[in-house]
């Protein structure tokens, strides 16, 4: 076998043609690079937003490899059909009598040349594609990924290295073809058809069908092997590499048996390899296949089925019986303990759904939409926002829970109470201290009633929980979350509850639950001052701000000034009612921190014209959108968000305290010294213990985390995440709040679903640019 | 030694080579002969491997061809000296024959010498003429150095100069003690140059014999000139010989009736000498004559001609 090898090798070398044919493959490297260019012409003319649209080349190597696998296929071709043609094979067969050893003893010859070249090829085609690329190859992309991708990021390396192992795989594809047809055209077609027709053909199929019969083509398996692509496990791909080559050998092998008439031993041994091929790769593929979770001809699907580790899913998923979900979404519930201290106690039924992936792509895993409110429903976000993960399904089942402290009518506590609540005062010394906590009591006391147990158990810990047995019942390892404003407690008592289940989290407008509240305020205050300097700017450039032309800021202050020593009565009102300086900071901050759409600032217009109503004696401005959104003169503090803040110790804990917040705020904050206490002060008196203090991450034991936010809420999640090592967040140059769920969409977009998908971080300081 | 025993080969329902046995044997060289289609080729084929056999078998030096671990060295075998590759150098394609039997590079050269291509070594066989490719050819079974030879229709394309050359060399390789086997469809090919010749028609065996022998078995007749030739012939004839004529030389008829001679078959030359003189009758020549190994030849294989001229007028029908 040696001496054939060596001879094999010496015909492979003495022909000047097979070095001909090699550098006829750099015409690979002229196709990517021309690629390339189109590419990068196409990009430039685009503005920023259209460029996240854009689909990425990953290494760069797409369009070239068809051609090189031609070309290596050719080349391994002719060592084996240019002897057919020349009669050469007579004398070789003289030679080397034994058929299977004269075929095979081309092998190492044939692989050593295109090992070679194929790694040459494979480099030069990315390096081509980068060079033309340049510093567009960065450019994020809406899907998580870049335009184009350098050998520094993870598994390019192994796939341009995959990709020139696979043109070696093209070639002795090329060498068991011309075995097996023995015509150098004939080979030549039949390689033409595989590798530049079939691509093309499957291109045309209709998705999720065409990522699935394309994951099966040798030009995408290398960048499947690496990891970085597609819908088959490495392994499988890896399987279906060395598949290829096994099944075109053994055809060209049984042919040449069949030539010999020495059939019987050698068809048993095509007969072996074929099925181990299949073996090999059927078990991994066809669930990959055919079975990916959410098809949507199997409505009751499980949606962890096919990925490694995953095992099937406890739930009963259905169609959602609510008319407007979106057809593909599924809904199941579990079981939990109400009380999770008492595990074989009480259970409550916790609904959840799912937006099960699309099928296109290699599915990581879950993705967990943790709702904020609190008191919001996780599965009313998939309902409404499904199409923000459009990109995301490709790699994930998304899933939510509505979860038990949800505030809808016709649950287990009457709604009308927790919507509701009293007007928080400010207490100017204990004994309005003890009135705001037996007014707050009461309320509280009549909502508990009809379920003191539950109303007991709403802390965002036992909501993290509940999520963990969500996880459980879906039989995923881990789970990525998408925390979404005050979801952010819930997702971070996951985190110190459960660290090695979280794959990746991202805190989008996420309130910290680290730190005491009053620790927070500052931060909090800070942004509310900021807030008036942009409010006090959009005043001086646009007339349709009532106060256009004056000092903003000084009329804010001498208004709440003047309120706090004489209340402005609301105009009309039947129960007379009056604001004080803290009820317009209470009714103004969430319209300063929320303009409205821009460049028009609903929001701020109406403030301004409340602001000047109030000057002139009238609050009603404010009280009128008050009314509109809580029916009530003032904002009432609602029971249903209250029955978890208060359990999840954002009250203040004593008159003292509060005392000393107010202090730290009056040095702080001019302008909306004491706004902040609002939420606090609700939970004086509350009838529940808190059961779920803030607390800092783990520093260790988590993965990097990513914080997501806008003007007006980026400074929190940096702080949120800032324990964790090695996490980093993303500012929106603008207003705006959930921005995954309900931003603008493209730059966020394509960051979060970068982290989420291949857990790269945006470097720090990183941001996006303002709509508009 | 070449051993082909009761081998049969079939292409479908037709039997080229239907039970043939002979041995080629050490030290002589053994041509070949049969006319076109007569399974020459097959069974050459057969002896390398290259064909497998539907019964019987061919044995090299008691094994069979291709279960030799480095078969270049037991057998050199030219069958098709247009089996190249025109893109390679002549030494580029020894060198690849050379490695695959663990032959070294000296011996690539040593042979090219041998066969008087050394000076175009490094051609491509693609610009080489018939005369070079079969020389090439020829070194390529060389290359072994092997005890037995075996070429397919050598001579083909040769010019005289190239016939003479080959023709010494296989008789200098037979007289190494070498076994040598060509095949030709022209026994005057092989007249000067094999010792002994197997023949064959329609892929059986019709003679296996010295060369010598051959012409010998095929006397045919003994030529008669008597100077009263009708006197003879009848004394001839009353002895059981049949006598014919020989055609009358061209031009006018010759006045001395011996010019014309008898040909005479069924009495050996002695006896019709002995009746000549009991007849008193002059006899002026007497010689038994012997078939040409070309007639010999026709005469052998007249059955089995599987493209005689007589099918293309029954096909014309």
């Amino acid at each position: 076998m040696t001496d054939a090898i060596a001879a094999e090798w010496h015909k492979l070398r003495s022909l000047r043609s097979n070095a001909y044919l090699l550098a006829v493959s750099l015409l690979a490297v002229l196709a990517c690079a021309g690629v390339a260019y189109l590419i990068g012409r196409g990009f430039d003319r685009q503005t920023f937003e259209e460029r996240l649209g854009f689909t990425g080349v990953g290494a760069g190597l797409g369009t070239g490899l068809p051609i090189a696998y031609v070309v290596f296929g050719t080349l391994g071709a002719l060592t084996i059909t240019a002897e057919h043609a020349t009669g050469l094979i007579r004398t070789s067969l003289a030679a080397v009598p034994r058929r299977q050893v004269f075929l095979f003893a081309k092998v190492p010859g044939l692989a050593a040349v295109t090992l070679v070249a194929g790694q040459v090829l494979a480099f030069a085609m990315h390096g081509a594609a980068q060079a033309v690329l340049g510093s567009r190859a960065d450019q994020l992309l809406l899907d998580g990924g870049t335009l184009g991708t350098s050998l520094a990021e993870p598994g390019v390396l192994a796939s341009v290295a995959v990709s020139g192992l696979s043109m070696t795989a093209a070639a002795l594809v090329g060498l068991g073809a011309g075995a097996a047809i023995r015509s150098t055209s004939g080979t030549l077609v039949a390689l033409v058809l595989v590798f530049l027709v079939l691509p093309v053909a499957a291109q045309a199929l209709p998705s999720p069908l065409r990522a699935q019969v394309g994951s099966y083509l040798l030009e995408n398996l290398p960048a499947q092997v690496a990891g970085v692509g597609g819908l088959l496990p490495p392994v499988a791909a890896a399987a279906l590499l060395a598949g290829h080559v096994a099944v075109a050998l053994a055809a060209g092998a049984t042919v040449t048996a069949l030539k010999g008439r020495r059939l019987r031993p050698l068809l048993a041994g095509a007969a072996a390899v074929l099925l181990t091929a299949l073996t090999a790769v059927l078990p991994t593929v066809l669930p990959a296949a055919g079975l990916s979770p959410g098809m949507p001809a199997e409505p009751a699907v499980a949606p962890a089925s096919g990925d490694a580790g995953g095992a099937a899913s406890a739930l009963a998923w259905r169609p959602c019986a609510d008319k407007d979900a979106p057809g593909d979404l599924r809904c199941a519930s579990v079981e939990v303990p109400l009380d999770w201290h008492k595990p074989a106690g009480r259970t409550i039924t916790v609904p959840v759904a799912m937006l099960p992936a699309s099928g296109a792509g290699r599915r990581i895993g879950v993705l967990f939409s943790v709702p904020g409110g609190p008191g919001g429903s996780g599965i009313d976000d998939l309902k409404q926002h499904h199409a923000r993960f459009a990109k995301l399904r490709d790699r994930f089942d998304v899933v939510s829970l509505a979860p038990r402290n949800t505030a809808v009518p016709g649950g287990p506590l009457p709604y009308a109470c927790l919507s509701t609540g009293p007007w928080i005062t400010l207490p100017g010394d204990r004994a309005e201290w003890a009135e705001l906590a037996r007014a707050n009591r009461e309320h509280a006391e009549r909502c508990r009633a009809a379920d003191p147990e539950l109303f007991d158990h709403m802390d965002s810990a036992s909501v993290a929980r509940d999520i963990e047995a969500v996880r459980v019942a879906l039989g995923e390892p881990r789970l990525s979350f998408l925390a979404n404003s005050y979801g952010g407690h819930p997702a971070e008592a996951y985190a110190r509850l459960f660290p090695a289940r979280v794959r990746a989290m991202v805190l989008d407008g996420a309130a910290d639950h680290q730190e005491p509240v009053a620790a927070t305020e500052p931060a909090l205050y800070a942004r509310l001052e900021r807030q008036l300097v942009r409010f006090a700017a959009w005043c001086r450039a646009d007339t349709a701000c009532a106060l256009h032309g004056r000092d903003v800021a000084g009329v804010w202050r001498r208004l709440v000034t003047a309120a706090d020593r004489k209340p402005v009565p609301v105009r009309g009102d039947p129960s007379g009612a009056a604001y004080s300086g803290f009820d317009l900071k209470v009714a103004a901050g969430p319209s300063f921190v929320s303009p409205g759409r821009e460049p028009e600032v609903p929001r701020w217009v109406q403030l301004a014209a409340a602001i000047e109503k109030a000057e002139g004696g009238d609050a009603s401005g404010f009280a009128d959108y008050v009314r509109q959104a809580t029916g009530s003169a003032k904002v009432p503090s609602a029971a249903g968000q209250n029955m978890t803040h208060c359990l999840d110790g954002k009250g203040y804990g004593s008159y003292a305290a509060f005392r000393e917040a107010l202090r730290e705020a009056e040095r702080v904050s001019p302008h909306f010294a004491g706004q902040r206490s609002w939420w606090p002060l609700a939970c004086a008196g509350w009838p529940a213990p808190v059961t779920n203090p803030p607390a800092p991450l783990p520093a260790w034991g988590l993965p990097p985390l990513l914080g997501v936010g806008s003007w007006t809420d980026h400074d929190e999640v940096a702080r949120a995440v800032r324990r964790v090592p090695g996490s980093s967040s993303l500012r929106y140059e603008g207003h705006g709040h959930t921005l995954y769920l309900s931003g603008p969409g493209g730059c966020v977009t394509a960051h979060v679903n970068r982290y989420l998908i291949s857990l790269r971080l945006p470097p720090p300081g990183a941001t996006c640019p303002g709509a508009g | 030694m070449i051993d082909v025993r009761g081998l049969t080969m079939r292409y479908g329902r037709t039997v080229a080579v239907d039970g043939l046995t002979f041995s080629v044997r050490p030290g002589l060289v053994t041509g070949f002969l049969g006319p076109n289609g007569a399974g020459k080729s097959t069974t050459m084929r057969a002896v390398l491997g290259l064909e497998v056999p539907a019964g019987g078998e061919a044995l090299v030096d008691g094994r069979s061809y291709a279960s030799l671990r480095r078969p270049m060295r037991t057998m050199g075998a030219l069958l098709d000296a247009g089996a190249v590759h025109g893109g390679r150098t002549a030494r580029d394609h020894l060198r690849c024959l050379a490695r695959s039997n663990g032959i070294g590079a000296g011996r690539v050269d040593e042979v090219l010498g041998q066969v008087g291509l050394t000076d175009v070594a490094g051609r491509r066989i693609g610009g080489f003429s018939l005369g070079m490719k079969q020389r090439l050819g020829i070194a390529a079974a060389l290359l072994g150095d092997p005890a037995v030879l075996m070429f397919d229709e050598p001579l083909n394309g040769l010019d005289p100069e190239g016939i003479r050359w080959i023709r010494d060399l296989l008789r200098a390789l037979a007289a190494e003690g070498r076994t040598v086997l060509l095949s030709s469809h022209l026994m005057n090919e092989l007249a000067l140059t094999a010792d002994h010749v197997v023949v064959i028609g329609r892929g059986k065996l019709i003679a296996d014999t010295a060369i010598g022998e051959l012409a010998g078995r095929f006397r045919r007749d003994v030529l008669v000139r008597a100077a009263d030739p009708e006197r003879l012939a009848g004394v001839l004839r009353a002895h059981g010989a049949t006598v014919t004529p020989e055609e009358a030389p061209p031009g006018p008829p010759a006045r001395d009736p011996s010019v014309r001679g008898l040909s005479v078959r069924g009495l050996d030359a002695e006896v019709i000498g002995e009746l000549a003189l009991g007849a008193g009758v002059a006899l002026r020549e007497l010689t038994p004559r012997g078939a040409s190994l070309e007639e010999a030849f026709m005469e052998l294989t007249e059955d089995s001609v599987e493209y005689g001229a007589h099918t293309g007028t029954e096909q014309g029908r």
